[in-house]
């Protein structure tokens, strides 16, 4: 990019507010897509999140008829962070918020997701929509609210790599450009590592969660049923959620969304050999319409008069354009984050079941 | 700051004179926080403005909803709001939180005003004051009751909150809007299941010096999760043989908790679950290996889309001539496209295919 570039961005500082805020957000309009605003500050390569507010979608859920229909609202909501009314409330929560001394530097925006299924023209809009101002130092952050249901928090932060960005300037996304460009479906996005970090008051406040440490030796309890009425809380750290077995549910959506995307992929083949068609059939009648012509200005010559000019055929016939690269690109994208979303189930899968297996039949190892 | 306290003796507010047609409730009250809004609170608490103020503790606004019966309240968020207090008076920006309340209720329309917090645990006479504020018909919670929200945060020491709701008291007409009475109510955090691993995560940082924690994978989590269940068990093992070798008092109670724990082990044939293991161990490696064939399917498509393919050019190059050169290079790749697509429909049936035998599996 061209302006001036003092350190560029390596990773990502989210406060443990910001991750509250979000995760709040997107759950409670879940399976609604939500989106919202982060602010903060760069500080040499690390982008501090400090605080961040939503969207509002109001409009749109009172003027969704259907409420079930939840993909209207969706759409219309991932649509949020560059429709004109919320750059405007952006900018006015950012000056309230100023005031009480809230760092005033949009950061980039949030969004919520379900199942990895967050790779669209969408979120290659609204980030690049950040990313072309002036303050480009701008992240998408993502929460996968299915996949963080099913054990560890799912939060990935992502930039459009430079590449892409001129590419997207430009709205090239033709077969020659990219051949010239070397660009394809990886170098899409940049992905940047999060670091969630908590304040010194939120340290003291954690330690006091669930409860307190009782501070005296225990008695034993006399009877069982008061050893479950005292039964101390689970700490909230490490989560032994994560043990649970059941991972059909979550195999089969991906499953499903995968098959989505290989319909997106064969839609897509299919427009392209369409184009190629239509162009074969366009080049076929220029080169008649050549032959033609050429065996005309033979016969003219033999009359000994003046030959019609070849290029003619410029301005009769007109060549399809081809189709754009990036809905493939982007489909491309997203079978490779489903597959590695796969893997990464069948990897913690795999280890779980050996161990319930190895418990269950200790004699077979 | 327990996450729910154990016992509450709950006082009826006196009844204060309202208006007609409004009845008024003497009605206990629960109030619910959710963590975002302590955490805000905290932050805010932080960011405090030392330059222009004597006083240490800020203000802000809660909002969330109430129960219809109003006897539930649920603090879900809370903005900051500017003031400044000396020694004889208090200001607040309440042109600013006429505008912030309008900005917050755009984007959560179902939210309402529920009264207001402060990270200092006195109750003073300008506290009473704002609390008036935030009880009035004109700009508060009337006619419910408005909830003080005090927070403790003071560094080096534990963090506390109270809660409280107010009603007025007979004092004379000149110092009744400094004047309220602070009647104190339960609270509890309260946190969904949608925010545990958020909590976990941020949990995870509490104990390291830097105050910092990366975001793990799911794997690593889980290696987190077998560590913990595993220290988890050498405890209680060891307990178990200390008892058994006279060196700790043994208890009935918990002798017997743990016979329950270890019955719930299931008793299934061996083969029933080497059957079982296996069949599920199968379905989960198909459906992975049939997502990454998928991948490289599609890589190599995407590759092929936009490489130049020299080698089968010439022929069509003589074909089309000039103008088709380039073309008909593109012509020769949709010819291998179009192959590689017809083997993919093979491919697009068969995801489904291990799913069905999986289902019985379960």
């Amino acid at each position: 990019m061209a302006e001036l570039k003092d350190v560029p961005l390596n990773s990502v500082q989210v406060e443990a507010l910001v991750v509250m805020k979000i995760v709040k957000a997107c759950a409670a309009t879940f399976p609604t897509t939500a989106t919202g605003s982060l602010v903060g500050m760069d500080v040499n390569g690390t982008l501090q999140i400090t605080n961040s507010f939503p969207f509002p979608t109001a409009d749109v859920a009172a003027s969704d008829a259907h409420p079930n229909d939840h993909m209207a609202a969706s759409n219309i909501a991932a649509a949020a962070p560059r429709s004109k009314a919320n750059v405007s409330y952006q900018n006015e929560m950012i000056k309230y918020l100023r005031e009480v001394n809230v760092d005033a530097n949009n950061v980039g925006w949030y969004t919520s997701a379900n199942m990895g299924n967050f790779i669209n023209t969408s979120l290659v809009e609204n980030q690049y929509h950040y990313q072309k101002e002036v303050n480009e130092k701008t992240v998408a952050l993502v929460h996968d609210v299915s996949r963080s249901s099913q054990g560890a928090l799912s939060l990935r932060a992502f930039r459009l790599s430079p590449n892409f960005m001129v590419a997207y300037k430009e709205g090239k996304f033709t077969t020659e450009n990219m051949q010239k460009t070397k660009l394809t479906y990886k170098d899409i996005f940049v992905e940047l590592p999060i670091i969630v970090h908590n304040s010194h008051l939120l340290t003291s406040f954690l330690h006091q969660l669930p409860g307190p440490l009782p501070k005296t030796e225990l008695e034993f309890p006399a009877s069982l049923a008061e050893l479950n009425k005292v039964a101390p809380r689970i700490p909230l750290y490490p989560n032994l959620e994560s043990l649970d077995l059941s991972i059909d549910p979550y195999l089969e959506k991906t499953c499903d969304s995968l098959l989505d995307t290989i319909e997106t992929h064969y839609t897509e083949l299919n427009n392209f050999q369409y184009y190629q068609r239509q162009l074969a059939r366009e080049q076929a009648k220029i080169t008649a319409w050549k032959a033609k012509r050429a065996g005309e200005n033979a016969t003219r010559a033999t009359q000994k008069l003046a030959p019609l000019p070849e290029d003619e055929w410029e301005r009769l016939f007109k060549l399809p354009t081809e189709p754009s690269r990036l809905e493939g690109m982007l489909n491309a994208r997203q079978v490779d984050q489903y597959a590695r979303q796969v893997d990464g189930f069948t990897a913690s899968i795999t280890g779980k079941m050996f161990a319930v297996k190895s418990n269950l039949l200790p004699d077979s190892q | 700051m327990a996450v729910k306290t154990e016992s509450f003796l709950h006082l009826a507010r006196p009844l204060a004179p309202s208006v007609i047609g409004v009845q008024p409730t003497t009605s206990p009250l629960n109030v619910i926080i959710q963590p975002p809004a302590i955490f805000s609170i905290l932050d805010h608490a932080i960011r405090r403005d030392i330059r222009d103020t004597q006083s240490t503790r800020v203000i802000g606004a809660l909002l969330g909803v109430r129960s219809e019966d109003g006897i539930e309240v649920e603090v879900r968020n809370c903005f900051a709001i500017p003031h400044t207090e000396n020694e004889d008076q208090v200001e607040v920006d309440v042109e600013y939180q006429k505008n912030m309340l309008a900005l917050q209720l755009k984007a959560n329309p179902r939210e309402v005003l529920l009264g207001w917090y402060t990270t200092d645990l006195t109750l003073n006479s300008f506290s009473a004051l704002i609390q008036n504020f935030f009880a009035s018909p004109e700009t508060g919670t009337f006619p419910y009751p408005s909830v003080h929200l005090t927070v403790s945060t003071e560094a080096g020491k534990e963090i506390e909150a109270k809660a409280y709701i107010s009603a007025p008291v007979g004092v004379n007409a000149e110092r009744a809007a400094e004047s309220c009475l602070f009647i104190p109510v339960p609270y509890e955090i309260r946190y969904g299941e949608s925010e545990k691993s958020g909590l976990e995560l941020i949990s995870g940082a509490k104990d390291s010096e830097s105050r910092a924690a990366p975001v793990v994978s799911d794997i690593e989590g889980l290696e987190r999760a077998v560590d913990q269940t595993l220290d988890l068990l050498e405890r209680v093992s060891e307990y178990v043989s200390s008892v058994l070798d006279e060196e700790r008092e043994p208890s009935n109670v918990l002798g017997q908790y743990l016979m329950n724990a270890l019955s719930l082990a299931p008793k299934v044939d061996p083969h029933d679950i080497e059957r079982d293991f296996n069949n599920h161990i199968q379905d989960v490696l198909v459906v992975s290996y049939l997502a990454n064939t998928i991948r490289t399917q599609i890589d190599l498509s995407q590759r092929l889309a936009t490489s130049t393919l020299t080698l089968g050019g010439s022929d069509a190059l003589a074909g089309a001539g000039g103008e088709g050169a380039e073309k008909g290079d593109r012509g020769q790749r949709g010819a291998k496209r179009g192959g590689r697509g017809g083997g993919r429909t093979g491919g697009q049936r068969e995801p489904r295919e291990p799913r069905e035998p999986r289902e019985p599996a379960d």
